[in-house]
């Protein structure tokens, strides 16, 4: 399969996040960042994967519908879980999403020569956390959904899901729904299923490894079995942006975030002085 | 020195023309006979907000001699404070306030011919660039210069670009690359943003003479007009989809 399909307005391409909310998110987190829980470590990495895709796709005259975004909540039920004017949506073009957030807050970040700078951080979903954690049903409605969007997307760069949990599932083992959602897939490629574990491990985080050998704990192993290998560009561009990834890396991470996996979509020209 | 420049430009497939971010200069073919002539190119970068903005500022200035290799930055700072002027002056949504935050980035390339008098058939040229615009120059079937890059290997998609922020040009000066050589009578000399460049070079290692059909564009030799023998090297895969801009000189 060659993911290399030019992604563009007449041709976008598809993401689906499936969040976990059950009450286990509510737990504090490891890795170092255990003042939030994984409800709300979730709520900053799904906003900031949100934002940073708007971001590459803002242009003087909005933001170019390069992607539709699905985002799917498990919990006390499986669901759109995008607030706002977005509610009940299954798929939404990325130009809207950048024109609801449920809110726009102030946050700080590092200005890269030792300062803080103020950027406008929007807000999508908060965090929750209550109920079980039907992740199989959470795969299957991403399944059903995703049937019908590659219908109209034959020649797409395949659709990317990733999925944001602590990895107790509680309706079943979920590796059969994953190998059934990876199967699906457009002229280019099968459907790309990524992983982002929220652990409360105090475990150094892991991203993009090529074995289960050294992760930490069984929800860990199976979430990475889960995960689709990275195609050779997004190797190659994950390795650009400093990561070192061995042959056969695979899209997990463990008590980190994926921006590297946006940064690697090619859309045209990113120049190599802009961070 | 008598010159024939003509630019050739479409916008990627799929975009609209007011969507094209290349920008070139002069801005229209020309016939002239001088002692000394400018000619440009640049690319705005694709994943930042008036890219296109910039890289016409960049090659308009270029073109009145108001950007040298010697003085890059210092040349600079006042296109970047025009620019500035020109988008924070209007109300922005929060993406494009963030996108602009760290300015936007145009590929350039500049490239200036001098004689000792208006009447020689011979002279020099110096070139300057600043990432993956290009150009070609040209003697019968020999490609006597090609730079900055030299192979098509050498294209990616992260270039270091110009950029409209100065801190973000910090380091430009490691990025910035001159070339000097000779022109005489009927050289002629490509100029091209870097999807062209990147065919060019391709179908020149191949042993294909590319510069013959660049050199039939607009001319009853033309197999095709430009927009369209783009879009035909676009539907063979020959092409990278990108917006495409060519300016070609002939010397006389």
């Amino acid at each position: 399969m060659a993911y290399n399909a030019e992604i563009s307005r007449a041709n976008p391409s598809c993401f689906v996040f499936l969040i976990d909310q059950s009450g286990s998110m509510a737990d504090a987190r490891g890795g170092g960042a255990s003042s939030r829980n994984k409800a709300q470590g979730l709520s900053d990495i799904l906003n900031n994967l949100l934002r940073n895709l708007i971001l590459r796709c803002a242009k003087e005259e909005g933001v170019r519908d390069y992607y539709q975004i699905g985002v799917l909540g498990y919990g006390q039920t499986v669901g759109p879980a995008l607030g706002g004017s977005l509610a009940g949506r299954q798929l939404v073009p990325l130009s809207e999403i950048a024109t609801s957030p449920v809110r726009l807050d102030e946050r700080e970040k590092e200005d890269g020569v030792g300062g803080l700078v103020k950027i406008k951080f929007p807000i999508w979903v908060d965090p929750i956390a209550n109920g079980g954690t039907p992740m199989c049903q959470a795969f299957a409605q991403a399944q059903t959904i995703l049937e019908g969007w590659l219908t109209q997307h034959a020649s797409s760069f395949p659709p990317i899901v990733i999925n944001i949990t602590d990895g107790e599932a509680t309706d079943g083992d979920p590796s059969s729904a994953a190998d059934s959602l990876r199967r699906l897939s457009t002229n280019d490629g099968e459907v790309l299923v990524f992983n982002i574990h929220l652990s409360s491990h105090h475990a150094t985080p892991i991203e993009f490894p090529n074995s289960e050998a050294g992760l930490p704990d069984q929800f860990a192993q199976l979430l990475f079995r889960m995960s689709s290998h990275l195609p050779p560009h997004m190797c190659a561009a994950a390795q650009q942006e400093g990561y070192r990834l061995q042959e056969g890396a695979r899209g997990f991470v463990f008590n980190a975030d994926m921006v590297a996996v946006i940064k690697a979509l090619e859309i045209g020209t990113r120049p190599s002085n802009l961070r | 020195m008598e010159i024939f420049a003509q630019p050739f430009w479409v916008p990627k497939a799929g975009n609209a023309a007011a969507e094209y971010e290349d920008a070139f200069w002069p801005p229209k073919r020309l016939r002239t006979r001088k002692a000394q002539l400018r000619l440009a190119v640049a690319d705005g970068a694709t994943e930042t907000s008036y890219s296109g903005l910039w890289a016409k500022q960049l090659v308009e200035a270029f073109g009145y001699g108001r950007v040298r290799p010697e003085t890059l930055c210092k040349d600079l700072a006042p296109l970047q404070e025009r620019w500035r002027e020109e988008v924070h002056g209007k109300a922005l949504p929060w993406y494009t306030e963030e996108n602009l935050r760290s300015g936007t980035f145009a590929s350039f390339l500049g490239l200036t011919f001098s004689a000792r008098s208006p009447n020689d058939h011979h002279g020099a040229w110096q070139a300057l660039a600043v990432g993956d615009c290009c150009v070609a120059q040209v003697r019968g079937n020999v490609v006597l210069a090609s730079f900055p890059l030299g192979a098509a290997a050498d294209f990616n998609n992260r270039p270091c670009l110009l950029s409209s922020d100065p801190a973000t040009n910090g380091a430009i000066e490691n990025h910035l690359r001159t070339l000097e050589g000779t022109w005489a009578t009927d050289d002629t000399f490509f100029l091209m943003t870097d999807a062209l460049a990147h065919w060019f070079y391709q179908e020149t290692e191949q042993g294909e003479r590319p510069w013959n059909t660049l050199r039939d564009l607009d001319t009853t030799d033309e197999p095709k007009p430009f927009p369209e023998w783009i879009a035909d090297l676009r539907g063979k895969g020959a092409i990278k989809n990108d917006d495409v801009t060519l300016f070609r000189a002939d010397l006389h």
